[in-house]
């Protein structure tokens, strides 16, 4: 098992190296950082020429690469271009709060999601079945900009309505929170809309992907012979069915888990919330590289953890799976 | 107060949108103390020290300004008046000398007079080359500061050539040296505080002081007991929180999650007219939408060189229904922008010189026959083989700003030019014009209203005559307008380059774009100001009843 996972994190370097000088040199191309600054008459030619040469604008790529390297390695991803607060810090405070939303998101989703996706299989072509189809391609087809809004304008007029604050519609919390359970309160509150409408799409997603597998396992060898063996039917399908039918659940999970570090973009911009996606989104029309490349480095490096995460569960959940 | 540098605010191309909706400012007779307002900013600022570039965009003046005031203050009629300043005149012309004496009663929140040196201090840092400030324009005049009182409340500043813009200048921010001295690096102070490095504590001389910043969500302003103007602050605290997203800050304001907004202008905005409890302001701003013509041949195209084509042009742009169409919809007092220089709004600088461009077909079609031109079988005309065909860009994702395009673009071919889409995103838009590669390019500039930079715009060599304008006549009466230190012949020299500019149409004004100011009828106090000064720079006068 630890010779898989070292042989998986070394395969994983060449391709973080790929990718981030891809991407850097991506952004690099798409134009002129300092455009920003340049377009403005009176900005002082000194700052320009300071910044350049601080930040080796005028250098090849492949050089100004090297140097990112090295800040990222030595610096903690060092500073934006036009500024020096440091990257590492904004990033600190952000992967938690994606990671309050991603988490409480995929755990309600995959609880959910699963449960639906078994009793369908079970139930298969009945009433809950159809049911259960038809929201999951709604799910599925609503795009996650109009969901959010339209949650936004929901939870608006309910509020302009009845003058009761069921949930706030955008940020992380309150000017004055409060403390202990004021506090857990009121980013439930905040929190709430936005972790609704990530559920509407996971939910579809994993409800048809373990309904799917879950019947496919249910007609294989194994549970017929468990059903021979007099096993009770609740028995055959928790302990033996759902449990291989899991693997493909949670090898999507597990992507999507990684996927998510980088923030729900849309979502998180939608709903104000100050996470890894509006700080992405943020950057980007910046045209600021290098939060953009910090940014990619902790997402690449969530993906492959997550991949790892997944493949050592196909071992957990299913004993033919081995590892040399 | 709060511009750390307005000249490095102004005159920013940016996007832009226009909206206006009506009503005005609250007037109460007995303000009530107490209470708070919470404030959806529309941007964060990326950093706290607004003279650094990297931390220099309007929001960062309109929120961590509003702790540090300016000599002068610029009031929403787009005077400039003296705030902490007691008086401030010229007492020499050679070299020019500015007397300046500052109110007795001002103080920092620390009990600490302000004084010349918080002046200096910010004059040392301007003009130091290693620091990465976003602008040093008229920093860079200044020869020398000198007390002239023992308590360093007087001072003469000294030019080293005259600098006509003056006021705009004083009204940049003050900081407190006797709390940054001794900062090693400028770059790295106020990142993400305003503290005294010396105490820890917040630190101001405004109405109200930061006392919390939670990045990215939120900054509290709580009110500072020493604050030396005319009456203590009538809030207890004004929170800043940020919603960048203007569907986002519209369902916000509407719940009642924020208690103010000031948005750029956006066509869903609209629907925030009529709802009860909120009332809506609007007036012209300073940012000043136009079409620019790029005459260089580098990106340009050959016909646009001429002064007749672009005349042509200028007769082939119904201005007026771009207004009626759009603008009046949401202002019905909108009227079209006839002067490069001045707004609508500023009086007595005003000067309509663009106003015989009316939308003419024949007008165009006389012009071009007389230079020989020929309407082809689709109806565009042709110049010695040159089709007028013009590619026409715009920021890409301005709702308004395309629409415009559209518009025009109908206009035009009903007069025989055919305008082209050529739109990028701002990110590429903006470095594609500044590198000359464009044909027609409508933007904005974002001025304090002042006249000062339109030689660097339109003036020969200008850094930012990105269209090539080559008029020596131009370029010198805007070059003597920045040494002219009396108003009325600044004025005039002004207006002859606009009215020089009106015959040869460098650029087609469109419109003033006007604010935005939305709030809930509890505040009292609050008033748009639509200069760069925006609508925080009176908080003390806000009260909730």
């Amino acid at each position: 098992m630890l010779t898989f996972i070292a042989r998986r994190i070394l395969y994983s370097i060449p391709v973080l190296i790929a990718t981030s000088f891809l991407i850097f040199a991506g952004v690099s191309l798409i134009g002129d950082p300092l455009g920003g600054l340049k377009v403005n008459p009176l900005a002082s030619q000194q700052t320009i020429d300071h910044i350049t040469a601080e930040k080796h604008l005028n250098d090849p790529i492949p050089v100004r690469y090297g140097y990112w390297v090295r800040d990222a390695v030595t610096h903690k991803f060092g500073t934006p271009l036009l500024s020096n607060v440091p990257i590492w810090d904004d990033l600190k405070r952000v992967i938690p709060h994606t990671l309050m939303l991603v988490v409480t998101a995929e755990l309600i989703s995959l609880l959910i999601g699963v449960s639906i996706g078994i009793y369908s299989a079970i139930r298969q072509y009945s009433v809950f079945d159809y049911a259960a189809t038809t929201f999951s391609f709604l799910g599925f087809a609503m795009p996650v900009f109009w969901l959010a809004l339209m949650a936004q304008i929901l939870f608006t007029n309910l509020f302009l309505a009845w003058h009761v604050r069921i949930f706030y519609t955008s940020g992380l919390s309150s000017p004055d929170p409060g403390t202990g359970i004021h506090w857990v309160l009121d980013r439930a509150q905040h929190l709430a809309i936005p972790v609704m409408v990530l559920c509407v799409l996971n939910l579809a997603v994993y409800s048809r992907f373990m309904r799917a597998s879950l019947l496919e396992v249910v007609n294989t060898d194994y549970v017929r012979t468990a059903r021979a063996k007099g096993l009770t039917e609740k028995r055959v399908t928790m302990k033996h069915a759902v449990r291989n039918a899991l693997i493909p659940v949670v090898t999507l999970a597990a992507l999507n888990f990684g996927a998510l570090i980088g923030g729900a973009i849309v979502t998180e911009q939608i709903f104000q919330l100050d996470g890894m996606g509006n700080y992405f989104i943020q950057n980007l029309l910046n045209t600021d590289i290098y939060p953009i490349m910090a940014w990619l480095m902790v997402v690449a490096v969530a993906v492959i953890f997550f991949n790892l995460i997944a493949d050592i569960l196909y071992g957990v959940l299913d004993p033919r799976v081995r590892y040399d | 107060m709060h511009r750390f540098g307005l000249a490095a605010i102004a005159l920013v191309a940016l996007v832009a949108a226009v909206f206006v909706g009506g009503g005005s400012a609250s007037t109460s007779a007995s303000p009530k103390k107490g209470g708070q307002v919470v404030f959806g900013a529309e941007q964060e600022p990326p950093c706290l020290n607004g003279f650094l570039s990297g931390c220099n965009n309007t929001w960062t003046s309109w929120t961590v300004g509003t702790q540090y005031r300016g000599l002068y203050i610029q009031k929403p009629d787009f005077s400039f008046v003296p705030d902490l300043a007691q008086s401030a005149k010229i007492v020499k012309a050679k070299p020019m000398t500015i007397a300046v004496k500052i109110k007795k009663q001002a103080v920092w929140s620390d009990g600490v007079p302000v004084t010349y040196q918080d002046f200096k201090y910010v004059w040392q840092q301007e003009i130091n080359p290693k620091n990465d400030v976003a602008s040093r324009s008229g920093y860079d005049s200044i020869k020398a500061i000198t007390p002239t009182s023992k308590d360093g409340k007087s001072f003469n500043v000294i030019f080293s050539k005259p600098f006509a813009p003056w006021k705009a200048l004083f009204v940049n921010s003050l900081y407190p040296a006797h709390a940054l001295n001794g900062q090693p690096d400028f770059n790295n102070v106020w990142l993400n505080d305003t503290n005294n490095p010396k105490t820890g504590k917040p630190i101001s001389d405004g109405p109200f002081t930061m006392t919390n910043y939670t990045k990215g969500q939120s900054m509290t302003f709580t009110a500072n007991p020493k604050w030396w103007g005319p009456h203590k602050p009538y809030l207890s605290k004004v929170v800043f929180v940020f919603r960048t997203n203007t569907d986002t800050e519209i369902q916000a304001i509407r719940g009642g999650e924020v208690d103010a907004i000031y948005p750029q202008p956006q066509l869903q905005l609209v629907d925030l007219k009529g709802q009860p409890g909120l009332k809506i302001e609007s007036n012209a701003g300073t940012t000043l939408e136009h079409l620019d013509f790029n005459e260089q041949l580098k990106g340009g195209m050959p016909l646009l060189r001429a002064p007749w084509f672009r005349q042509a042009l200028a007769y082939a742009v119904n201005r007026q229904a771009v207004i009626t169409q759009i603008y009046k919809k949401f202002n019905p007092k909108q009227q079209v922008l006839q002067n490069l220089t001045y707004g609508n709004s500023q009086k007595g600088l005003y000067v309509p010189h663009f106003q015989k461009y009316v939308f003419s077909p024949t007008k165009v079609a006389s012009i071009m026959t007389k230079h020989n031109c020929t309407k082809g079988s689709d109806g565009i005309w042709s110049c010695n083989g040159t089709k007028a065909t013009i590619k026409y860009g715009t920021t890409t994702g301005n709702k308004l700003r395309e629409l415009v395009q559209e518009i025009v673009q109908a206009q035009a071919k009903s007069a025989g030019i055919q305008f082209v889409t050529d739109n990028d995103p701002s990110r590429l838009f903006f470095p594609r014009v500044s590198d000359g590669n464009y044909q027609i390019a409508m933007f904005a500039w974002v001025g304090t209203g002042d006249p000062f930079g339109q030689t660097d715009i339109y003036g020969i060599g200008g850094g930012s005559n990105w269209k090539g304008y080559n008029s020596v006549k131009v370029t010198n009466l805007f070059k003597a307008s920045d040494a002219e230190l009396n108003p009325t012949k600044r004025t005039a020299l002004v207006n002859a380059a606009d009215a020089n500019m009106a015959a040869n149409v460098p650029t087609l004004p469109v419109v003033q774009k006007p604010t935005f100011l939305v709030y809930k009828t509890k505040i009292h106090g609050i008033r748009d100001n639509s200069t760069v000064q925006g609508p925080t720079d009176n908080m003390q006068d806000w009260w909730v009843g």
